[in-house]
């Protein structure tokens, strides 16, 4: 165990702490413990929403049944809820139905779209990446050729022959 | 969150930027605050602030704004706490929201580093730190509920005080664990919790249960602010073992408390404490039985460690929320001041125009009449008439009132008088947070939020901007936005309002106040010892002259009389004024007329009491002129103009001295007799028809020293010194 503070001596207190349970025989607190600086990991958004909306999609299937009270009340609420969800089950289906199949081609147009996007996302990448590579790598190696003006050919020496008049006939 | 969001409101205010608060949920009766989201209407270049924590609907509401889009990230507590419960899909759906976020805000800040940590984590860039505001004045001993105080100072010590919700994350078993070590070492320890719980909970009942085995636990619940303070202020020491904390808002709120703290160093927790108080990383319960032993007995090492928690808590002040928001958001145009020649001022006032008797919108107008030769004054105010309900009766826009420019907004919320009374009376006198203070000022109105935007947005028009009566919405949300050129004539009163500590940002912020009387500086100075700059201005009395004949010919009024001017309110004492006057008239066959001028809620009956309603300009000099003396019966006044005006034209006063004000208008001036009660106010009458010729004599030596060249000097010092030294 460490403790830290600035305005009083840590070790000094802990010292003083260590001493008291020494004479009480009881064990010290180990010495590598240490603070967990970590921030906890993200979620990545559209991994989450396909798989939580898939969970989901079916409105027909109730929850986990589940209550906070203890005891003979907790009992009694969830023998009442298994009850309903029995007696109610047709009804509820039915009563669904619909929005199970709605719940379907949302996350069938959600999961389409949200693959497109990543997978757009992973090309603005690649792109962005090949771009930084072009325009901070060392220039390409260059052959030492003279270069060549993609000028109008030169005229030639010697002097062209003028075109022979036809002859008359 | 929703203190959060007030807090940063009122941080955006002292940095020039006015906002307003919506909420998915606002809870009844706070509708004057936070406004419902569906309520929502942005502009291209509004600036919208997402304060984010578990899952909201509000995320995707958000992303389509088409407006500038900001997120202050509070944190979110990890799923693994509440695993195979259903509050653990909300918590993991908070966090994809964050992540999806990131790339479409122009603004990520965090309320601490660690937040901040987080939101690099989930992809934001550039992201800004500002912390949460706490202020130690909101839990000095004077804050602390008394009852609850008591009763907690009766338990036994070691006091061991912990404040969070009873919920898994808050790891209240390894308080109990805690406390059945420390229990070991001086068995009469206590513990004490304070927290929102489910007494009806399976896991609450378990805890309950451990805790009476332990022994000598108090779960207090769900509790007010003052109760809260009086938990805090009874402790020896303020422990935390919770397992995750975004910020953890009570470690600091015991650094205010003047409590040693020993915190679990889990996520924020160790930056929030920045050294101070005594952090631990391992639950080595009997260690930390022992240690909460010698933290709590050792004079040495609490005090070294409550300085240093107090130190810490600068971090965390309005100053440093403001400053921080201020570099956190993005940079704002502001016009370029214009040099000019002439003065100009704007005056901001809940009512004005020649409509109102008295008080002080009669005041201000008074001042910007007498002000116009000397500079351009432009009057801000609203469309009511009314100051009850601020409805709006008059026509919004620009008019003029003689020289002035008049500029009326109407107001967007009108008050419910009754329902703002029961409010007041369920506050007065109780401590309360920056949010129950907001709610009042707010419910108080009047809400004329497009008036403070206007002034924001044409600020550099003005040299100085001129706020009458401290009391008001426009006042308490104005001066901060203003500050740099901001002048506030308070009208103080010693009232129970004015123990809020929200009224700090009208009576610490602007560049000078201006008093009505030393006895208004002395209060003020009690209460808010780091007050701006005072000056003692007052009024000047423009009397007309009196014809008392004239007056008893148009009233029909005969022989002596006592007269009252004002509004027949309770408030001001006029109901108690009628009863000690009927019992002059029991026992005192020749007992003046009282004679009532003025309009109000108080119906005047009894013998030989005349109400004239309300009276013009002339009808009421004549009046002053004849009357044996005028009666001043409210306590809270910060200049009675009415004494002022009876003294100007020779009338002495029989002057309610239970207040400060007119007890020391009376003393200084010679001119009047003081009554308290019942045997005075008789005595008094008395007094006045015996020294009547002597006591007149002294009162117009007194009104000659009012004068209207002095107060306006007065003003233009303060507004000249305002535009040479612009902060």
């Amino acid at each position: 165990m460490k403790l830290f503070g600035k305005d009083v001596t840590a070790k000094k207190l802990l010292d003083v702490v260590k001493e008291r349970l020494s004479a009480r025989g009881l064990l010290p607190p180990s010495e590598d413990a240490g603070l967990d600086r970590d921030v906890e990991a993200p979620v990545e958004a559209f991994a989450f929403a396909v798989e939580s909306m898939s969970e989901h999609v079916d409105t027909t299937r109730g929850l986990p049944i589940e209550t906070h009270r203890d005891g003979l009340q907790g009992r009694a609420v969830v023998l009442a809820k298994q009850t309903f969800r029995k007696v109610g089950q047709l009804f509820i289906n039915e009563a669904l139905a619909r929005q199970v199949v709605f719940n379907g081609h949302v996350l069938d147009g959600y999961s389409q779209l949200s693959a497109e996007v990543m997978r757009l996302r992973s090309r603005v990448a690649e792109l962005e990446a090949e771009l930084e590579r072009a325009t901070t790598s060392p220039k390409a190696p260059v052959l030492e050729v003279p270069s060549v003006k993609a000028a109008k050919p030169a005229a030639p020496k010697t002097k062209a022959a003028k075109p022979r008049k036809p002859r008359a006939r | 969150m929703g203190a959060a969001a007030v807090g940063f409101q009122r941080a955006l205010r002292h940095v020039g930027i006015t906002g307003e608060v919506f909420a998915g949920e606002v809870e009844p009766g706070f509708d004057a605050i936070v406004h419902h989201a569906s309520k929502l209407r942005v502009d291209r270049d509004d600036l919208v602030l997402y304060h984010h924590g578990i899952a909201s609907s509000l995320v995707a509401k958000l992303l389509h704004l088409p407006c500038r889009r900001g997120l202050v990230f509070h944190n979110i507590t990890p799923a693994r706490f509440y695993a195979g419960t259903r509050l653990a899909e909300p918590l993991v759906t908070g966090r994809a929201q964050l992540t999806a976020m990131a790339g479409h805000l122009d603004v990520s800040i965090g309320v601490s580093r660690y937040n901040a940590r987080e939101l690099e984590a989930a992809g934001h860039r550039d992201v800004k730190v500002v912390p949460l505001l706490v202020e130690p004045e909101r839990f000095t001993v004077a804050q602390a509920d008394g009852s609850m105080l008591t009763r907690l100072k009766k338990l036994d010590t070691p006091r061991i005080v912990s404040v969070s919700r009873v919920v898994p994350h808050k790891r209240v078993e390894d308080l109990l664990s805690l406390h059945q070590e420390l229990r070991r070492i001086t068995p009469r320890a206590q513990l004490v919790i304070v927290g929102g719980y489910d007494a009806g909970q399976a896991a609450f009942k378990a805890l309950a249960r451990r805790a009476k085995q332990v022994g000598n636990v108090t779960f207090l619940g769900r509790v007010t602010h003052g109760q809260l303070v009086a938990a805090y202020r009874s402790a020896d020491c303020f422990v935390s073992m919770s397992e995750h904390e975004g910020v953890g808002v009570p470690l600091l709120e015991a650094f205010a408390s003047e409590v040693p703290v020993i915190a679990f160093g889990a996520a924020a927790v160790p930056e929030t404490m920045g050294g101070r108080g005594l952090v631990f990383d391992e639950k080595h319960f009997a260690a930390l039985a022992e240690l909460t032993v010698q933290v709590s007995t050792d004079a040495a090492v609490r005090a070294g460690l409550v300085e240093g928690q107090t130190e810490r808590l600068k971090d965390f002040s309005l100053e440093a929320v403001a400053s921080a928001l201020e570099k956190a958001l993005p940079p704002r145009r502001r016009p370029t001041p214009k040099k000019r020649d002439t003065r100009r001022v704007a005056f901001v006032v809940q009512r004005f125009g020649e409509f109102i008797v008295g008080g002080a919108e009669a005041h201000a107008r008074q001042v910007a009449l007498k002000l116009a030769p000397h500079a351009d004054v432009e009057v801000f105010t609203t469309c009511a008439t009314d100051h009850l309900s601020w409805k709006n009766e008059l026509e919004p826009g620009t008019t003029r009132d003689g020289p002035l420019t008049v500029h009326r907004f109407p107001a967007s919320r009108f008050r419910n008088i009754r329902g703002f009374n029961r409010l007041s009376d369920s506050m007065f006198g109780k401590p309360h947070d920056l949010v129950g203070e907001t709610r009042w000022v707010a419910d108080q109105g009047p809400t004329v939020p497009a008036l403070l935007e206007r002034l924001v947005a044409e600020r550099e028009r003005f040299d100085a901007v001129a706020f009458f009566t401290y009391l008001y919405q426009p006042t308490v949300y104005g001066v901060p936005l203003l500050a740099d050129r901001a002048l506030v004539v308070p009208t103080t009163h010693d009232e129970p309002p004015l123990a809020f500590h929200l009224f700090a940002d009208a009576f610490e912020k602007p560049r000078a106040l201006l008093c009505n009387t030393p006895e208004e500086e002395t209060l003020i100075r009690e209460r808010f010892p780091n007050a701006a700059p005072s000056t003692i201005v007052g009024v000047g009395i423009d009397a007309l002259h009196p014809d008392e004949r004239r007056f008893r010919q148009q009233t029909g009024i005969h022989g002596p009389y006592l007269l009252y001017v004002g509004r027949m309110e309770a408030g001001k004492g006029v109901a108690e004024l009628l009863a000690f006057h009927q019992q002059l008239v029991k026992k005192f066959h020749d007992a003046p007329t009282l004679v009532l001028a003025g309009s109000g809620e108080l119906q005047a009956r009894g013998s030989r009491v005349v109400a004239l309603g309300r009276v013009d300009e002339q009808t009421k000099w004549d009046a002053l002129g004849g009357a044996l003396a005028v009666v001043v019966p409210s306590r809270y006044e910060s200049l009675s103009l009415l004494t002022l005006e009876a003294f100007a034209v020779g009338t002495p006063v029989i002057g309610n001295t239970i207040g400060a004000v007119v007890r020391g208008q009376l003393e200084r001036s010679s001119a009047g007799v003081g009554y308290d009660d019942e045997r005075s106010f008789i005595a008094a009458v008395k007094e006045v028809g015996e020294r009547r010729k002597d006591l007149s004599r002294h009162a117009r030596r007194y009104a000659a020293k009012h004068q209207w060249q002095t107060v306006i000097d007065a003003w233009l010092t303060a507004i000249d010194g305002i535009k040479e030294t612009k902060r």
